[in-house]
């Protein structure tokens, strides 16, 4: 049912061979977990290993494909198809105790100092602990390389721009943050070999940390400007938000230097429905009203059309939907 | 300072190049050591603020990075609040 497309996505999948993430963005509601969960299968039908993630905090992976995956690890749902759904909240608490085991095991400590106890809990109240506790599951799931594809079901965008956002000025800082330790460890060298002062032992561990944490970072930012190996796909439906969400988050990525690879225009009630006499009056006004949308969609982002998905007559859950959703979008 | 870096010399001797080491430290090297160490103080201080700022309510860095640097942290913590709050410190006490 896909109209006149430019560049469908199976062919951009075709004329980029060398891709690994494909990122799915948008408001929220679209369908971005119902297209990434297609998308993942219809990659696994062709034979790929492909893992499929979700970083909204409202993930629904699991409901989509009828499986608890929520905090499961790497769940397998069919061949070659995998699913991650993160549990950021239990992932925030196993790393604040990992956090306290090594101050005590630094320290020989029993117990941990009351002020650093409090810093360590109420960190996880920050709303950014989340955010980065995603990210970080993230990162390390593509480092792990264990498949073929790596498809994300990004945050609604608001999230996923301050996450890019945040990759950027971090790596700034840490490079700051690296040179002022290193100063500082010049100082307590040259202290240290003149008076046999200062101590100069844990130097080399903070600055590996550092380097770790600037690591999982540039992974990040280099990642999603990386156009040969990551697609980075836009979900709308034909309103009105969702379209001048499309146009801010799309200036917004300029900005960032994040090059949008297409979009995909979600839940089109099928036009033919306003000639039918039994359609009752209510639901060709939506049609009519969508149609015009539709139009502003093609003039607006003409170019970047990847795909029009129909408002199905039931909700795409479960594998046989999911591969339903997927044959309409790549062509079965 | 006072550590023995010749363990070959005798017991006596050691004495007094340690008192020579002490004496020639005093006049030349000391008030560089001291410079360099607070230098290193300072340096110190501005790597805690920008790690560990929330403590303070500065946010700076995401805590979730930040707690990966806190156990290093751990032992300069408190010297650290007390530089930077010296003032506050005062006027607490006062309540």
């Amino acid at each position: 049912m896909s109209a006149a497309v430019s560049p469908g996505m199976a062919e951009y999948f075709a004329s980029n061979p060398d891709l690994r993430y494909i990122l799915f963005g948008g408001k929220g509601g679209l369908g971005k977990t119902t297209l990434s969960a297609a998308t993942a299968h219809w990659l696994a039908r062709r034979g790929k290993r492909v893992c499929v993630f979700s970083t909204d905090p409202q993930a629904s992976l699991s409901d989509i494909f009828e499986r608890k995956i929520f905090g499961q690890g790497e769940v397998e749902l069919a061949s070659n198809l995998f699913a991650v759904e993160i549990d950021a909240d239990r992932r925030i608490a196993e790393y604040q105790e990992e956090i306290r085991n090594k101050i005590k095991d630094m320290y020989k400590m029993e117990t941990i100092p009351e002020e650093v106890e409090d810093y360590i809990n109420s960190s996880a109240a920050e709303p950014a602990m989340a955010e980065s506790a995603t990210f970080d599951a993230m990162v390390e799931l593509m480092t792990a390389g264990k498949f073929d594809y790596y498809v994300f079901d990004m945050m609604p965008h608001g999230h996923a721009i301050r996450f890019l956002g945040m990759a950027d000025i971090l790596d700034q800082w840490v490079e700051k943050i690296v040179t002022v330790r290193k100063k500082a460890g010049e100082y307590g060298e040259a202290a240290t070999v003149m008076g046999n002062k200062g101590s100069l032992v844990q130097e080399d561990l903070v600055l590996k940390e550092l380097e770790y944490i600037r690591g999982r970072l540039d992974f990040v930012s280099t990642m999603v400007r990386d156009r040969k190996h990551t697609a980075f796909f836009y979900v709308l439906v034909p309103e009105l938000m969702p379209i001048l969400d499309t146009r801010k988050a799309l200036e917004m990525f300029r900005e960032f230097n994040v090059t949008v690879s297409g979009v995909v225009v979600n839940q089109v009630y099928p036009k033919e429905l306003k000639d039918q006499t039994d359609v009752p009056g209510f639901l060709k006004n939506k049609i009519s009203s969508q149609q015009e949308y539709v139009h502003q969609i093609q003039n607006e982002f003409g170019g970047l059309i990847r795909g029009i998905v129909p408002m199905l007559d039931r909700e795409p859950k479960g594998l046989q939907m999911i591969s339903k959703v997927a044959d309409i979008l790549y062509g079965a | 300072m006072g550590k023995k870096e010749e363990p070959k010399e005798p017991k006596k001797q050691s004495e007094v190049s340690k008192a020579a080491k002490g004496f020639f430290y005093g006049m030349a090297l000391h008030g560089m050591v001291t410079y360099a160490l607070r230098l290193r103080m300072h340096m110190e201080n501005l790597f805690m603020l920008i790690t560990m700022g929330d403590m303070l309510g500065i946010p700076v860095l995401p805590p979730y990075y930040s707690l990966r640097l806190l156990p290093y942290a751990v032992p300069s913590l408190k010297t650290w609040k007390q530089t930077l709050l010296r003032d506050r410190d005062i006027t607490d006490s006062l309540y």
